[in-house]
């Protein structure tokens, strides 16, 4: 494979820390969710433990440690034991293939009497070639974290929970992975990288032979696809078991849902999931729609190292092109970082502003109203990229 | 070497899972071994080089058709089957014939296929595999796609006939 253990070591440290960083950020993001309702509703939220409640995540971490394991007698201990590691699983895998910012070039540089040759680092876990169906294939797993957890506590309401859950991911991936198809039919491939580079130009489209190239605009999915990008979006929220859809855990009926049997550290990997899948719908929605980690005309994986050299300068580091190249993909996961949070603060609003659907509602706008918008939003994108690439004569 | 153990430990769980699933008398418990078998051949697949086909049947079979199939098989009462599958001389029998079927098949996979490690490094893909193999399905096998397809629509067709005649939510009376 001709790797060698310098870049081993670095693709491990790699795939640690974007796991960690998904795992962190859970904390913060129910900090956010606490006080941003609390916001929302006119209170005050956890304000007590240290400033502005942020030293609350730490007591809830304490407190989930702590707390008393507890098995169901009659249920599967197996089934109820695997069953929050499944719904971690699937989020920190899709979140380890989706590119966090521009490659990093490592130029060749000798250390322990060793030369080390020149390498390009990926800003994600793993590479694969075909991200997207990856990703898709990966968090259509998600459904069986809950159906595990329902079934292995024997308990009916976790039972519930569990086959609503499943019910709506099936009904609603139906509609996310046709959404997501006329993304692949604009951009002609499926792979995250080669979307976003596409992403970091001047919108350009053909009209009738000629190209036309608008300079202002960035060349972003959600001018081609608006359709599409609500269609995702509104998806998501359902895949992600979040309100208003989360009638898997409709607390008025069925107590907690799937995880009414669960405390302690189980729970909260379960919360961790669910967390995790909000930040790979967020950045699936930047990636597909929003220019990923470019900002065209402003920062692009070609403007980013410019900007930064100075700064590296600054700083009396060498301007070689190593350094260079890694402050300017850490720049330009700062501009996916920010586009992220803005699509996390409307799950949060959302959330807080939204009464949750009646079952019937739910499998109405699923079934009858997103897929055949879904249908027709594919259908229609196949036929006009025909139509305006096709060359007339010109 | 390494691409020969990997191959060689996943064809062993893939074939361990799929005994389980036809000798645990718990019809979820098969149910859900049918999922882990699932993504074992999605992870057989990725290691032969098909990796279009790979996400599919994660989407598909691993995702879709066994989070329905499992759905299904939560609603019913299986104390019955529990109690017939789990002893008895004809389940028995039935279980030894299908591992007896299983061990079959694998010998004549293993059989017919000596060559399956060489064959990933002499067809070194030159062009995007996905982008060939939609070429493939779109020109050479064209209308054997489209009947699948109608075929499946059928299917569909005939699934909602038979659920409204029988009886249940949707029934018209």
């Amino acid at each position: 494979m001709g790797i060698d253990s310098f870049e081993f070591t670095v693709n491990l440290l790699k795939m640690i820390v974007i796991f960690m960083m998904m795992v962190q950020i859970v904390p913060l993001l129910v900090w956010v969710e606490r006080r941003g309702s609390a916001f929302i509703q006119n209170r005050l939220g956890p304000n007590r433990v240290g400033p502005l409640g942020l030293m609350q995540l730490l007591a809830d971490a304490v407190k989930f440690l702590t707390k008393q394991e507890f098995v169901p007698g009659r249920g599967y201990p197996a089934l109820f034991y695997i069953a929050p590691v499944v719904a971690m699983i699937p989020a920190a895998l899709a979140f380890g293939a989706i590119p966090l910012s521009m490659p990093v070039n490592v130029d060749a540089f000798d250390w322990l009497g060793q030369h080390w040759g020149p390498y390009v680092f990926k800003f994600q876990s793993y590479e694969i070639g075909i991200g997207i169906v990856f990703v898709l294939g990966v968090s259509s797993l998600a459904a069986f974290g809950v159906l595990l957890a329902g079934y292995g506590s024997n308990n009916k309401y976790a039972l519930f929970g569990a086959l609503r859950a499943s019910a709506q991911t099936i009904s609603y991936e139906l509609a996310m992975g046709l959404a997501i198809v006329g993304v692949i039919l604009l951009f002609g491939s499926f792979n995250f990288a080669d979307i976003v580079n596409a992403q970091a130009a001047p919108l350009n489209f053909m009209l009738a032979g000629h190209k036309v190239e608008l300079g202002f605009l960035p060349n972003w999915g959600i001018f081609f696809q608006p359709l599409g990008a609500v269609i995702l979006f509104a998806a998501m929220f359902a895949e992600t078991n979040r309100l208003p859809f989360d009638l898997p855990e409709a607390e008025g009926e069925l107590v907690a849902g799937y995880h009414t049997e669960y405390a302690g550290f189980k729970f909260n990997m379960f919360f961790i999931g669910e967390y995790g899948h909000m930040l790979v719908a967020s950045a699936l929605m930047v990636t597909f729609y929003f220019g990923g980690y470019t900002l065209y005309p402003f920062l692009t994986p070609e403007t980013a190292p410019k900007i930064m050299a100075p700064i590296a300068a600054m700083f009396g580091w060498s301007t070689t092109s190593t350094a260079v190249s890694l402050l300017g993909a850490l720049l330009l996961h700062v501009v996916l970082l920010v586009k992220m949070v803005i699509f996390l603060w409307i799950f949060i609003h959302v959330r807080w502003t939204l009464p949750r659907f009646r079952y019937d509602q739910l499998m109405d706008l699923g079934w009858r109203k997103m897929l055949p918008w879904a249908l027709f939003n594919t259908i229609a994108t196949a036929v006009l990229i025909l139509v305006m690439r096709h060359n007339w004569g010109a | 070497m390494w691409e020969a153990i990997a191959f060689y430990s996943l064809a062993f769980f893939l074939v361990f899972f799929a005994f389980k699933t036809i000798t645990v008398p718990n019809p979820i418990h098969a149910a859900l071994y049918l999922v882990l078998t699932m993504i074992g051949l999605g992870a057989a697949f990725f290691n032969l080089g098909a990796q279009f086909i790979a996400g599919v049947q994660m989407i598909v079979y691993a995702g879709a058709v066994m989070v329905l199939f499992v759905m299904v098989l939560m609603l019913f009462d299986l104390k019955a089957e529990l109690r017939s599958f789990s002893k008895g001389l004809f389940s028995g029998g039935l279980k030894v014939m299908s591992a007896a079927l299983l061990a079959g098949l694998a010998i004549g996979a293993a059989n017919s296929s000596v060559a399956i490690l060489d064959t990933q490094d002499a067809a070194k893909p030159t062009m995007d595999v996905t982008r060939q193999l939609g070429i493939l399905l779109y020109t050479k096998y064209l209308y054997a796609f489209e009947a699948l397809g109608i075929l499946l629509l059928a299917v569909a067709v005939g699934v909602v006939a038979v659920s409204r005649i029988k009886g249940g939510t949707h029934a018209q009376h």
